[in-house]
């Protein structure tokens, strides 16, 4: 049946059906690497609808997402953006770090996040009704880095929000464990390495471990690496350039994996 | 099995005393840093200080240490307290610098499991010890080496107990029953040097009076410039009986239009006057008798009217400061990540002119039907990012900001560092920033302080404005939040940021206190939302307050555990807000 492996947090998946059922849009909020992006690669699959991803970046133009002329020998055609692909054919259009995009670009998704759900492309002259399946999720990471960037309230109430952590240390054992392959005995120590360096603050660390940076570790342990220099490899040196900062990550590490 | 153990070690010690690994020797003071970053992923309460033991007794009287004769004898033995874990200067009693280095990090993990009092010493010990050896193999390895080494040593001796407790653990701290005590006696000697404080300024206000023990050479070199710089932005005027005139006095939106006075006939005889004065004479001037903002009463969900007053103030007679010299480097090596981000550039496309033409608005060209209806924008540009921040920096220098971290550094002292390092950051980037600092006695009296405004270069009268910054008396936090964010409102730029450096404690002399306080900077902090401002404090208080996210919400704060770091983070957390 399913294909793609995801452990619920909590009610996410529910949340996410009724909204899909309700035609209203999903705002995923959350830290990197926590698994936002495998939870719609998820629910694309449960809901059998095409997923179209967009990263966002302050180079992305609304062009990139509705779509532009080409040219081929019979002259120019119009070719339509991920998002206007998902509008037609009832896909979910996941736009990845929605603030990163400049606010010119993002205009474009207002008509379709209200009740009129239509998209309006100008260069053309066309007017699009979103298919019923059509369903628009965005994410961003509300880090304090993001305060001045953040999303304006009067956008974000036009969205059913779903706010994503870090699993609780039994799931997150869980994914590392049918991610990388590895035994109980690693993830456990990995989870709680995770956990400890958790405790540390914005100012301390840049971002905080993610899950995915533990999966990346148990790869790289069965890979043969010894566990010490696989966590120095990807967790270690990922989260901090400072080396008093390092060395003591280095120090917690093999507290729970020895050096040698 | 643990009090055979403390024995072994007592005599293993006893033994040793005489040979310590000299050139092995780790000291405290080298690792503290690490250590205390260490103690944050062990869980430990984030505020708590790391720090030195003295020699002291073992107060337990109930345990089987009482048999061992080191009882009533002194030792630098690992301790804590609600505001401190303090472990010994130095260890060197291992032949390896790695083992006396893990004998500090063991103790740091100890303590974060612990919570030893004289008649649960063992137990807590005991168990913490448990735990660490189950849940790392490190401590395991390191725990079997240490006890390898404590029965290999000892069992051959069967004198008597002696010398010294166990190093291994965590011990009860000093009479921790005086506490109570000790922090209301602090209480009221803060009360009275608040007080103390305002009749001073008073008495300054109210006679001018001048320090005659002072040396009066050498001020010539610095004084007409400082002076005509103050001369530029305030219009001194002063009648002959020393009141201050009314013309002087300005409202809430004047004070960041401070500029030019416009009695410049004055101008020429106040510098006269002015250079009468001894040096280093730096005055703290009010700018007008004050005006009036409303506050928030949460017991009846109304404004109070017109109830705080704010008075503006600027320190006059400052001496120009040059950076000081121990911040240059850091400030060279932030600046350099500066340079970095002033090279990223942004697209702008659709333009009429422009270095490069953009494919897409040109194809969508060549395929319209009607060419000549269709736009001519056909380009597209890179630019530098303009950024178009207005950040004002509004700086609490309350009574607390005289707490010492180290012997030799306040509160703040670093604070004053902070805004240095930050202010060479935003000139850099070429922000729009203003800086104030405030502190307050009751309601009446919200002194709301320039130490540059948003119309003011950064220059070295700036520096040696924030050289001078003294620590007053209270935190009525919401009106000066009300104050600043009234001189936000006034810039034009597209964000807007009210960066507050606090120990995001309101509290005051009257009613501001506990509750009230916090629900009045509560609305004070949704009203500047409403402004289109955003807040952001940083906090620099040692205990993490619970309320700090309903203040300032989840993301609105960062508390720093270690206030020494502020020069360092500001600009991070800066940039970090900003890009
Ligand atoms: N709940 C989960 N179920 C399954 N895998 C997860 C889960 N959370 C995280 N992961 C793992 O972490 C990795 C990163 O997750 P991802 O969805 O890319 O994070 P995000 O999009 O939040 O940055 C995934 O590839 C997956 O291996
Ligand atoms: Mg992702």
């Amino acid at each position: 049946m399913s294909e793609i492996f995801y452990v619920p947090q909590t009610n996410e998946v529910e949340l996410f059906e009724a909204a899909a059922a309700m035609h209203l849009p999903i705002l995923l909020k959350g830290p990197t690497g926590c698994g936002k992006t495998r939870f719609i690669e998820f629910m694309g699959e449960k809901l059998s609808r095409k997923v179209y991803t967009v990263i966002c970046h302050d180079d992305l133009s609304a062009a990139d997402l509705i779509g532009r002329h080409l040219i081929d020998e019979s002259g120019t055609y119009w070719q339509d953006g991920p998002l206007t692909k998902a509008v037609r054919e009832g896909a979910i259009c996941y736009l990845d770090e929605i603030i990163e995009a400049r606010k010119d670009t993002t205009v474009v998704l207002h008509s379709l996040a209200d009740y009129r759900r239509i998209l309006p492309i100008d260069r053309t002259g066309e007017l699009i009704s979103a298919h019923p399946d059509f369903m628009l999720v965005v994410s961003y990471n509300p880090g304090y880095q993001n305060i001045l960037k953040g999303m304006k309230p009067s956008t974000k109430q036009r969205f059913i929000s779903l706010d994503f952590n870090y699993p609780t240390p039994e799931i997150e054992e869980q994914i590392v464990i049918t991610e990388s392959g590895i035994e109980s005995e690693r993830a456990k120590k990995l989870v709680s390495i995770a956990t400890e360096i958790r405790q540390l603050s914005d100012t301390d660390i840049q971002e905080a471990v993610s899950t995915r940076l533990l999966v990346y570790a148990a790869k790289l342990m069965l890979k043969g690496f010894n566990p010490y220099e696989a966590c120095v490899h990807t967790i270690v040196q990922s989260l901090s350039d400072e080396q008093d900062v390092i060395e003591v990550l280095e120090t917690l590490i093999s507290l729970h994996f020895l050096k040698r | 099995m643990e009090e055979f153990i403390g024995k072994v070690w007592a005599k293993f010690v006893t033994k040793k005393t005489s040979k310590v690994y000299e050139s092995e020797r780790v000291y405290f003071t080298d690792i503290r840093k690490s250590l205390k970053i260490f103690h944050r992923l062990m869980g430990g309460e984030k505020a708590k200080d790391l720090q030195v033991t003295d020699k002291r007794a073992l107060n337990t009287s109930r345990t089987f240490l009482q048999k061992i004769s080191f009882l009533g004898k002194e030792f630098y033995l690992p301790w804590q307290d609600e505001k401190a874990l303090y472990l010994p200067a130095s260890i060197a009693l291992f032949a390896h610098k790695e083992e006396n280095k893990m004998l500090y990090f063991w103790l740091v993990a100890m303590a974060t499991k612990v919570k030893v009092t004289s008649s649960n010493l063992v137990e807590q010990n005991t168990e913490a010890t448990h735990y660490l050896v189950d849940r790392y193999s490190g401590f395991k390895i390191f725990y079997e080496q240490m006890s390898a080494l404590l029965f290999s040593k000892s069992l051959q001796d069967k004198d008597v107990l002696s010398s010294q407790p166990f190093g291994m653990w965590i011990y009860p701290a000093l009479n921790s029953k005086n506490k109570a005590n000790d922090t209301s006696e602090e209480e009221e000697l803060q009360k009275e040097q608040a007080k103390e404080k305002t009749d001073t300024l008073e008495m300054k206000k109210q006679s001018r009076q001048i320090d005659d023990k002072k040396e009066t050479d050498g001020f010539l070199s610095f004084l007409p410039e400082s002076l005509m710089n103050i001369m530029e932005q305030v219009n001194v005027d002063r009648s002959e009986d020393d009141r201050f005139d009314e013309n002087a006095l300005y409202h809430a939106e004047d004070l960041d239009e401070i500029t030019l006075g416009q009695k410049s006939a004055n101008l020429a005889s106040r510098i006269k006057m002015d250079l009468d004065l001894q040096p280093d004479m730096s005055e703290i001037y009010p700018l007008g008798k004050g005006h009036f903002l409303d506050e928030w009463d949460y017991r009846t969900l109304s404004y109070l009217k017109n109830y705080v007053c704010i008075k503006p103030q600027i320190t006059l007679h400052v001496i120009p400061t040059p950076l000081p010299k121990k911040l240059k480097k850091m400030i060279s090596k932030i600046q350099g990540a500066l340079d970095l981000l002033v090279l990223e550039r942004v697209k702008n496309d659709a333009l009429p002119y422009g270095d490069e033409i953009n494919m897409d608005t040109w194809i969508d060209y060549c395929g319209h039907q009607n060419k000549s209806t269709h736009h001519q924008k056909f380009y597209e540009s890179y630019e530098k990012q303009t950024r178009d921040i207005a950040t004002l920096i509004l700086a609490d220098v309350s009574l607390s900001t005289e707490a010492a971290i180290t012997q030799d550094i306040r509160v703040i002292d670093v604070i004053k560092e902070g805004l240095m390092v930050i202010c060479e950051s935003l000139q850099k980037l070429k922000d729009d920033f203003a800086i104030y600092t405030f502190s307050s006695y009751k309601n009446t009296k919200v002194y709301f302080h320039i130490v540059k405004n948003f119309k003011e270069p950064y220059t070295d009268l700036i520096r040696g404005r924030i050289d001078i910054i003294k620590p007053g008396y209270y935190t009525r936090l919401g009106a000066a939040v009300r104050e600043g964010a009234n001189i936000l409102d006034k810039q034009k730029n597209a964000k807007k940021l009210l960066l507050i450096i606090s120990d995001g404690k309101p509290n005051d002399l009257d009613r501001y206190d506990g509750r009230y306080g916090i629900e009045d900077t509560k609305k004070a902090i949704q009203e500047v939302r409403k402004k289109g401002i955003t807040p952001f404090c940083i906090t620099v208080d040692v205990q993490a307050k619970e309320y700090l996210s309903y203040l300032f919400g989840k993301n609105g704060y960062v508390v720093l555990k270690d206030s020494k770091k502020l020069p360092k983070v500001l600009p991070e957390i800066y940039l970090n807000l900003t890009t």
